[in-house]
């Protein structure tokens, strides 16, 4: 029997040092927490003891508090390659990074001057071309990088700066020593996860939070937003601001919504902007609105079709031409992608001094250029010690080391080639901190990345930023594809300090704004289809468990079933030949519905019509409440956690829960959404949507169905959630002409064609109009005929349908073809009016690229 | 030699153009050896907005939008240019061996030596191949002179590959162009611009025109010349000799300059983006005529 076995767990793991004490400091390599085995670091004394205090397990339960709460705001990270569940969850470690005030000055000292330096050599690089010209720079690094781009030669107006924002990627080395990794100019991300980490881990740690004197991030982003506005060279005392971004489909795409709701300014898209008279003008439901700066988070090749990639969707045509007129600013200038070019490193400490008259202070990685023959010749003879990257956008990257001959010999004849395409780097460990795993701190090493802004004497830094788990080698783009962990990165003050948000604080006299016409078209067009999507999400669902109901009443007592066969018709999909026997057609006809849930391809399936609502969702994501922002992504997770194999009760049961939500999603909307332009075009989708299925329907039932009758009746009643009512007023059997009143004409019952048609009539009469003509526009002519035609019916000649009547009646058909016909129309009609900027710019010259 | 140059491009289009922003680089270079007269530019419908601007290769370059909505758009350009006889080299220039030229382009820290290097790299339309290496070396012989060398690449490609408009289009690869040995002007200055910059030296792209004599007996025709591409080459410290591998000559008074660049793609005509329109066409008329009378101006 050994020792152990005689002492009882209690013993060995004493509960109070479990999650310190244990911590396995690496046995080489620089540790953040701890100096040496038994030496922590001073400054992690406190937060230690609050940890210990916590506790392991408690710790682990708040962990999952803070995901649950990231993802429930859809705070995510969206993938290129994934069509499906692109969006990826945002994960946050809960256990702060600590850096010391007065080690992170130093850091802040030598980003400062890093962003100076860069700002000096864009400058130069696209106006004299000293660096090149005077043999500091290579010809060859800058001119064969596809980030420099002569057609920003010479574009910023005087006094405009080139670069306004700056992300820089540090690792610590075992010497202890701050290295650069790498500049992000571009689309500088990271900000806005920054922040809602903290906020976050705020939220769900108050207890280590509260008091700790750790320097405030809100200060950093009350810079940018003041640097933003002092930008506007036109409207100095309103200016007005936007976040440019690629839009939904962008990896950091929920980052553009938080940065702009938090820093107050317009999220849009290249489409939403035209150039006209040499200005930036958003197209709003009123018209033109100039736009005097633009956060641009689209990468700088693309912004202009113009001038830069000719095959580009994302930019603005002309954009370029603006910014030379000095009519628009853009943070950062088009063409600052050259700084990310890794080849900078070798030439930074000569740049430095030349540009700036200064010694350079933070230290790149170890980088050799191949473009220098002598360099060249090291990475070839030390290829095992290095890491070979192009200096291309796109990250690609070789381990000396892990290559085979073949891949070797490979990588060696592409340098040959083109020797100045690639850098060699010297891998370094990267220092190492505690994260949290499985209720016990773990050694894993950390990178960061460092944020500047401009202001009036400088660069100011943000005391602290983004750190993550890192190997080192991936850009941070490549480690959050893979699902990489992020931590908050905190920088110690002397004393605890106030928690600042911009969110609860004014700047200056506000402009009372509601939203209205200056509403982007493109919104209002995703908001219509948003209420589309969304009610076609619940009929869907409607129908659907109406059918699995009737398939599982014919399964227990044999039934008819004859009304599933119309219910397919509804549903369009085609019903399933005749079985051999009738088990064989219940798992056909399940097998059919059930597609109609779990298919992520079928046109017409839940999952096909959830992704438009979601898309469509994520396009105004900051018109949509928080709350509601939730329930679409309740909705998300539900329809991914769908089981693969169902049973039809279980699906019924499912999409119980399905509807609910739905319901939920559209009537918080009504709550929450001001009642304006935009809530208007929402509810217009909604009931547009409603009335085309409702008359679907109908003609259904009364007219094209295989079986009408009572049964068919019934399930329409159900489906329009209708029958109690039904069942309420009559008291009796179902009568067709009883219906008919009920879902017709009874314009009280929100579930009627008549109600829904005045519904539209008075949404659409509060549009606004662009041209102020005095005419009805077409939408409300369109709408006025089918309401008008409904109210001119003769009830009494419909009402003639007996109980039993099976066949159809020509004065139905006739009433219902006329009602439908000119709302058919009416999506048309409001996208001619309302949403005409999906005309997508076309080339006159086809260029290759 | 003084001519008077009239280039009118016209665009058709099926549908109304809401909004079009277009680049032409259709006005001439000033050089040592070409001079001219401020150019006469026409657009129809009338531009809400142009400006004239020199880009980062020293071209003109003219930005125009027009914001009314139109059906069609007409760009004339018509220049007075007179060109001297004083290009700098001829083919009996001397030059140094064109290794010695390699050396000195990776070397030498000149100024204008390390500026011409962008010229060594692949380009959009220039991407460097081993083929056309293979291609040029038998004209590069050991210690040949570099001028030698590129008269008779010139003279090669003239020699070899035939003139066929209807063969390519401007998205055809360049290695096609060598395979099938066919190709129009600016085919021609592409593989011989790949050629160089393969061995390492440096050549750019030259667009202007080239004015055509009429068979003998028979009248000029008016507008029936075209826009024409040719090259040059980087000879350090002398400047850049011109080469037109589509006549297998060097220019000398009946090219007219109007800009050089990396490749086409930095000196397209005339490019443009524009809102609506749905399918277009488009119908370029050039007259290179020459004019008898003295050019007056700048330097006339």
């Amino acid at each position: 029997m050994t020792q152990a076995a005689l002492v009882s767990p209690e013993e060995l793991e004493p509960p109070s040092a479990t999650l310190i004490a244990d911590y396995p400091i690496p046995a080489s390599g620089y540790d953040e927490m701890y100096s040496a085995p038994g030496m922590l670091r001073p400054h992690w004394q406190s937060i230690t003891q609050a940890l210990e205090d916590i506790g392991g397990e408690e710790l682990e339960r708040r962990h999952g508090e803070v995901q649950r709460l990231l993802q429930t705001d859809g705070v995510t990270y969206n993938t290129y390659d994934d069509p499906h569940g692109s969006q990826r969850h945002w994960l946050v470690d809960p256990i702060p990074l600590l850096m010391t005030g007065e080690e992170w000055s130093g850091l802040a000292e030598g980003l400062e001057q890093r962003s100076r330096l860069m700002n000096a050599l864009l400058a130069d690089l696209y106006d004299r071309r000293l660096a090149i010209r005077q043999g500091w720079l290579p010809p060859e690094l800058i001119y064969a990088h596809p980030g420099f781009l002569h057609a920003c030669h010479r574009s910023l107006p005087d006094g405009h700066r080139w670069l306004i924002f700056h992300g820089v990627d540090l690792g610590r080395g075992p010497d202890g020593v701050f290295r650069v990794y790498g500049d992000r100019v571009q689309s500088p991300s990271g900000a806005g996860y920054t922040l809602e980490n903290r906020i976050t881990l705020a939220r769900a740690l108050p207890m280590l939070y509260r008091d700790a004197p750790l320097r405030r991030l809100a200060s950093f982003l009350e810079t940018e937003r003041a640097t933003l506005a002092g930008l506007a060279r036109h409207h100095p005392e309103n200016p007005h601001v936007v976040l440019l971004t690629p839009g939904p489909n962008s990896p950091v795409y929920f980052e553009h919504a938080y940065l702009a709701n938090y820093l107050s300014l317009s999220l849009v898209e290249g489409e939403d902007l035209v150039v006209r008279d040499g200005r930036v003008w958003l197209k709003t439901l009123g018209g033109l609105r100039p736009v005097d700066v633009v956060l641009r988070q689209v990468l700088d090749a693309f912004c202009d079709p113009l001038e830069l990639r000719g095959d580009s969707l994302l930019g603005v045509p002309g954009l370029l031409q603006a910014v030379r007129g000095g009519h628009v600013v853009l943070a950062n200038a088009l063409g600052s992608g050259i700084i990310e070019n890794p080849g900078l490193a070798p030439f930074l400490p000569l740049l430095c001094r030349q540009l700036l008259g200064e010694d350079l202070k933070l230290p790149s990685l170890p980088t050799w250029w191949c473009g220098q023959p002598s360099d060249c010749d090291y990475v070839q003879a030390n290829l095992d010690e290095l890491i070979v990257r192009s200096i291309l956008p796109g990250g690609s990257y070789w381990e000396g080391r892990q290559l085979d001959t073949a891949a070797r010999a490979k990588l060696l004849e592409r340098i040959q080639a083109q020797p100045y395409l690639f850098v060699a780097q010297a891998p370094s460990s990267l220092s190492t901190a505690p994260v949290l795993e499985d209720g016990r701190l773990k050694p894993r090493p950390v990178m960061l990345r460092g944020f500047t802004v401009v202001n009036e004497d400088g660069y100011q830094v943000m005391p602290g930023g983004l750190a993550r788990v890192s190997s080192g080698l991936d850009t941070l783009q490549a480690a959050l594809e893979k699902g990489g962990i992020s931590k908050d990165w905190w920088v110690l003050a002397p004393t605890p300090q106030r928690h600042v948000s911009l969110l609860r604080q004014a700047h200056g006299p506000i402009v009372a704004t509601r939203d209205g016409d200056d509403l982007p078209s493109r919104v209002a067009d995703n908001l219509f289809w948003l209420g589309r999507y969304s009610e076609r999400l619940d009929g869907t669902a409607r129908l659907l468990r109406e059918a699995l109901g009737r398939l599982l009443e014919w399964e227990q007592d044999n039934t008819d079933e004859r009304c599933l066969d119309d219910l397919f018709e509804a549903l369009e999909i085609p019903v399933p030949p005749v079985a051999e026997s009738p088990r064989a057609r219940f798992f056909a006809l399940r097998e059919a519905l059930l597609n109609l849930l779990v298919d992520t391809e079928l046109p017409g399936s839940l999952q096909v019509i959830f992704n438009g609502l979601s898309s469509t969702g994520r396009a105004v994501r900051n018109h949509l409440g928080d709350d509601n922002w939730r329930l679409l992504n309740r909705l998300q997770q539900w329809i991914q956690e769908l089981p693969a194999h169902l049973s039809a009760r279980q699906a019924r049961e499912l999409l119980e829960e399905e509807l609910i939500l739905v319901a939920a999603f559209s009537g918080l909307n009504n709550e929450t959404m001001p009642h304006h332009q935009g809530w208007l075009f929402f509810d217009i989708g909604r009931y547009l949507e409603r009335v085309l299925r409702t008359l679907d329907l109908f003609k259904l039932a009364f007219i094209t169905a295989r079986n009408p009758g009572v049964p068919l009746w019934e399930v329409v009643l159900t489906i329009t959630d209708n029958l109690t009512t039904y069942r309420r007023r009559y008291r009796s059997a179902l009568h067709p002409a009883a219906i008919i009143d009920l879902l017709l004409f009874d314009e009280g019952n929100p579930r009627s064609v008549g109600y829904q048609l005045r519904r539209l009539q008075r949404h659409i009469g509060r549009l606004q109009q662009p041209s102020g003509s005095p005419y009805r526009s077409a939408e409300e002519r369109l709408v006025l005929e089918a309401l008008s035609t409904l109210q001119l019916a003769d009830i009494a000649a419909l009402a003639t349908l007996s109980q039993d009547s099976t066949r159809s009646s020509p004065e139905l058909l006739r009433l219902l073809d006329a009602v439908q016909k000119p709302l058919l129309g009416l999506s048309d009609a409001l996208t001619h009016s309302h949403f005409s900027h999906a005309e997508v710019p076309q080339q006159l010259i086809t260029m290759r690229l | 030699m003084r001519y008077t140059i009239t280039h009118r491009t016209t665009y058709q289009y099926s549908s109304g153009v809401a909004l079009c922003h277009n680049e032409a680089q259709l006005l001439p270079r000033e050089t040592p050896w070409q001079l001219y007269r401020p150019s006469q530019i026409r657009i129809k419908p009338r531009p809400a907005l142009s400006v004239e601007r020199v880009d980062f290769f020293g071209n003109r370059v003219l930005y125009f939008a027009i914001q009314d909505i139109h059906q069609w758009l007409e760009v004339t350009v018509a220049t007075e240019v007179r060109v001297l006889d004083e290009r700098p080299f001829d083919s009996s220039s001397a030059s140094p061996p064109w290794e010695q030229v390699r050396c000195m382009l990776q070397e030498d820290p000149d100024p204008e030596i390390i500026e011409a290097r962008l010229f060594r790299l692949g380009s959009p339309f220039v991407a460097i191949q081993p083929g056309f290496r293979e291609y040029a070396e038998p004209s590069f012989t050991p210690g040949r002179p570099l001028l030698e060398a590129v008269v008779d690449l010139n003279q090669r490609i003239y020699r070899e590959f035939k003139y066929d408009p209807h063969f390519t289009t401007v998205a055809t690869p360049l290695n096609e162009v060598l395979s099938e040995r066919r190709g129009v002007c600016q085919d021609f200055a592409h593989l011989a611009i790949a050629c160089l910059r393969a061995l390492g030296l440096a050549a750019r792209y030259v667009s202007g025109y080239l004015e055509t004599l009429p068979p003998p007996g028979q009248p000029r025709l008016v507008g029936a010349d075209a826009s024409h591409a040719w090259l040059a080459v980087y000879v350090p410290g002398a400047g850049w000799a011109e080469f037109d591998p589509t006549n297998g000559c060097m220019p000398r008074e009946k090219h007219v300059t109007l800009a050089w660049g990396r490749d086409y793609g930095d000196v397209a005509p005339l490019r443009g983006v524009v809102t609506g329109g749905g399918a277009h066409s488009m119908k370029v008329s050039v007259d290179v005529a020459p004019n008898p009378e003295p050019l007056k101006g700048k330097r006339g």
